[in-house]
C-alpha cells in the first residue's frame, strides 16, 4: 500500500494545497507529517488548520517546538549572523500571528510517530534540531536508525529529499588487554536499513523551484520522490504583503540552494 | 624519553587514594601527564581535601588535569549552575537524602571550580571523558554495541576515546570497518563504500584502578593503586 510522507511546510499555503491535491491523485489517503508547519512562509494558521482538517498523523518540527517553546536553539543553526536576524524576525512575525489553538495543537505534536518498522522524525531520533544530510557520515547515519530500533527512518529538516539505503556493513573488533589475557576478536555483521528525506513542501532546498515529498509502498519497499509544481508567484506576494523578509520570496522564486542550516550536519543543539 | 598518561577518575572523595596513585606514578619511568576524568567528588565522603589537593597540589605531586563528571554534573545541576535544572535524576534514582549527602560533602567554595571544568579534553588523536561525546552520564562498555561506540568515537574525530564512567577496565579496538551507503537524489544514484581506520574505546577504570596509557605504543596498562608496594610483601605477580 503507497503511504505519502510531507515534510517542511513551512507555512506556505498554495504548496501544502498542490502536494495535498497531487497525493488524492494518486489515491493516496495514508499520509505522514513530518513537522514544520510554521516559519518563514505566510500562512502559518491556514496550513497548521489544514493539516488538523485533514487529520494528518504529525510530529514536531523544529520551528514548531521553537514558537512554542522560545527560540533555545544555538546560534550554529545559522550561516550567517543576517541570516539569524532574518530567522528570529520570522519567528516572531509566526508567534504573533497564530492563534492559540494552533499554537495548542503544536505545542501537543509528538517527537516521533512509529509504524511498524518505520520511525518518523523530523530531524533525528536525537533531535529535531539535528540535519541527517545525504553525505552524512554512513556508519553514524546507520546508528540513528539502528539505535531508535526502525528499519526505515523518515525524516526531514535538511529540505533536501533523498533515499539513502546503506547495507553490506561490517565492524571487526578486538578486546586486547582483556582479563584473563587472551585477545578476543570478532566480527559484527551490520543490518541493512534506510533513510528517507521527503524534502520540503513549502521551503525546497534542492536546487529547483518545486515541491517535494516522497511515496513509500510498505509492500513492495519502493520509494519515490515526487515533484509538484505549485503557484509560486502567490507565495511570493503573501510573504512581501506580509512584511517577511523580500529573500524568502526570492529564494522560493528563483530556486537558489540557500539552506539557513548548521555548518556541522551532525550538530545537536545544546538545551 | 617515554610518553604516558596515567587516567584516574572516582576517586570520590578519597584523599588516600589520590595520594597512593600520587606514589605510585613517582615509581613510573617515563614523562607522565596525570587526567583524572571526573567523578572527583560523590556523596560518601567530605570531598573538601581532595579537592583542595587537586587545585594546590604538593610540590612533588603530578599536576592534575581535571574533567568534570557525573557527579559533579549533579552538584552543578542542584546548585543552580544548569539554569533551572536540577539534579532530577539523581533524587529519582537515589533518593532526596543522596542529594543532601552530595551537596554537604562539598564545601560551596569550590562549586565556581567545578564549573569551570571542561567536559574532555582532546589531545593528539585521543578523546578523554567521563562517559561518551553524546552524555557525561553515558556508560560505555565492553557490551556497547560496536556501532554506538563507533558513533561517539565520530562525534570528537578521534581515534580512541578513554571513557571512565562505566568503571570498568577495557581497551576495545575497532579494527575494521566498511559499510555501503547508495543515495538516490533528484540528481541521480550516488555509491559510495565507506572504511575506518583502526579505532579504540578505552575503559580507565575507577578509584584504586587507573590506567597507564604508552603514547607511543598505543599499549594501555591496568594497574591498580597501591599494588606495585602490595606485590613486594606479599609476591603477586603485576596484573598487566
Amino acid at each position: 500500500m503507497n503511504q505519502a510522507v510531507i515534510s517542511c511546510l513551512h507555512a506556505n499555503l498554495p504548496a501544502v494545497e498542490a502536494v495535498l491535491k497531487d497525493i488524492e491523485l494518486q489515491g493516496i489517503t495514508n499520509i505522514t507529517c513530518l513537522g514544520d508547519l510554521v516559519g518563514y512562509g505566510p500562512q502559518p494558521n491556514e496550513v497548521i488548520e489544514l493539516i488538523r482538517d485533514k487529520q494528518i498523523p504529525t510530529c514536531q518540527g523544529c520551528w514548531d517546538e521553537d514558537v512554542i517553546d522560545g527560540l533555545d536553539a544555538c546560534d550554529c543553526s545559522y550561516p550567517s549572523q543576517l541570516a539569524e536576524k532574518r530567522g528570529h524576525f520570522a519567528h516572531q512575525w509566526t508567534t504573533n500571528k497564530l492563534t492559540k489553538e494552533n499554537k495548542d495543537y503544536l505545542a501537543n505534536l509528538p517527537y516521533s510517530i512509529r509504524k511498524d518498522k518505520c520511525l518518523f522524525v523530523h530531524g533525528s531520533p536525537n533531535s529535531q534540531h539535528e540535519y541527517l544530510l545525504p553525505d552524512m557520515d554512513a556508519f553514524a547515519a546507520l546508528e540513528r536508525v539502528e539505535n531508535a530500533r526502525a528499519e526505515i527512518l523518515f525524516c526531514g529538516h535538511t529540505h533536501q529529499p533523498y533515499i539513502r539505503e546503506l547495507a553490506d556493513g561490517l565492524i571487526a573488533v578486538k578486546i586486547k588487554n582483556a582479563v584473563p589475557k587472551d585477545t578476543q576478536e570478532k566480527e559484527i555483521q551490520l543490518p541493512m536499513r534506510r533513510i528517507v528525506n521527503a524534502g520540503s513542501v513549502g521551503e525546497p532546498r534542492h536546487g529547483g523551484t518545486k515541491a517535494t515529498y516522497v511515496v513509500y509502498n510498505d509492500v513492495t519497499n519502493e520509494v519515490k520522490i515526487r515533484e509538484v509544481e505549485y503557484d509560486i508567484e502567490l507565495t511570493c506576494k503573501a510573504i512581501i504583503d506580509a512584511g517577511l523578509p523580500p529573500i524568502f520570496a526570492w529564494r522560493l522564486k528563483n530556486g537558489f540552494e540557500f539552506a539557513e542550516q548548521a555548518e556541522d550536519a551532525s550538530h545537536v543543539c545544546e538545551r | 624519553m617515554i610518553e604516558r598518561w596515567a587516567l584516574v577518575s572516582g576517586l570520590k572523595g578519597d584523599l588516600d587514594t589520590y595520594e597512593l596513585i600520587q606514589k605510585d606514578l613517582k615509581k613510573t619511568p617515563g614523562n607522565i601527564t596525570l587526567f583524572v576524568l571526573g567523578d572527583m567528588i560523590g556523596p560518601e565522603k567530605n570531598c573538601n581535601r581532595l579537592l583542595h589537593r587537586l587545585i594546590n597540589p604538593k610540590s612533588n605531586d603530578l599536576q592534575p588535569w581535571c574533567i568534570y563528571g557525573w557527579w559533579e554534573e549533579q552538584i552543578l545541576l542542584e546548585s543552580g549552575y544548569r539554569g533551572d535544572q536540577r539534579a532530577e535524576a539523581l533524587r529519582i534514582n537515589k533518593g532526596e537524602e543522596v542529594v543532601k549527602s552530595l551537596t554537604n560533602a562539598v564545601d560551596k567554595s569550590f562549586l565556581d571550580w567545578i564549573a569551570a571544568l571542561q567536559f574532555g579534553f582532546v589531545e593528539l588523536d585521543c578523546g578523554l571523558i567521563h562517559g561518551s561525546s553524546k552524555d557525561v552520564g553515558e556508560n560505555l562498555t565492553l557490551d556497547t554495541p560496536p556501532l554506538t561506540l563507533l558513533d561517539r568515537l565520530t562525534r570528537l574525530q578521534v581515534n580512541r576515546l578513554f571513557t571512565a564512567r562505566s568503571t570498568q577496565q577495557f581497551h576495545l579496538e575497532l579494527t575494521e570497518g566498511i559499510l555501503n551507503s547508495e543515495v538516490h537524489d533528484l540528481t541521480g544514484n550516488h555509491k559510495k563504500e565507506q572504511k575506518v581506520p583502526q579505532k579504540a574505546v578505552i575503559g580507565v577504570g575507577a578509584g584504586k584502578n587507573y590506567t597507564l596509557y604508552d603514547v607511543g605504543t598505543d599499549n594501555t596498562q591496568f594497574l591498580r593503586a597501591g599494588y606495585q608496594s602490595e606485590k613486594k610483601t606479599k609476591g603477586f605477580g603485576l596484573h598487566f
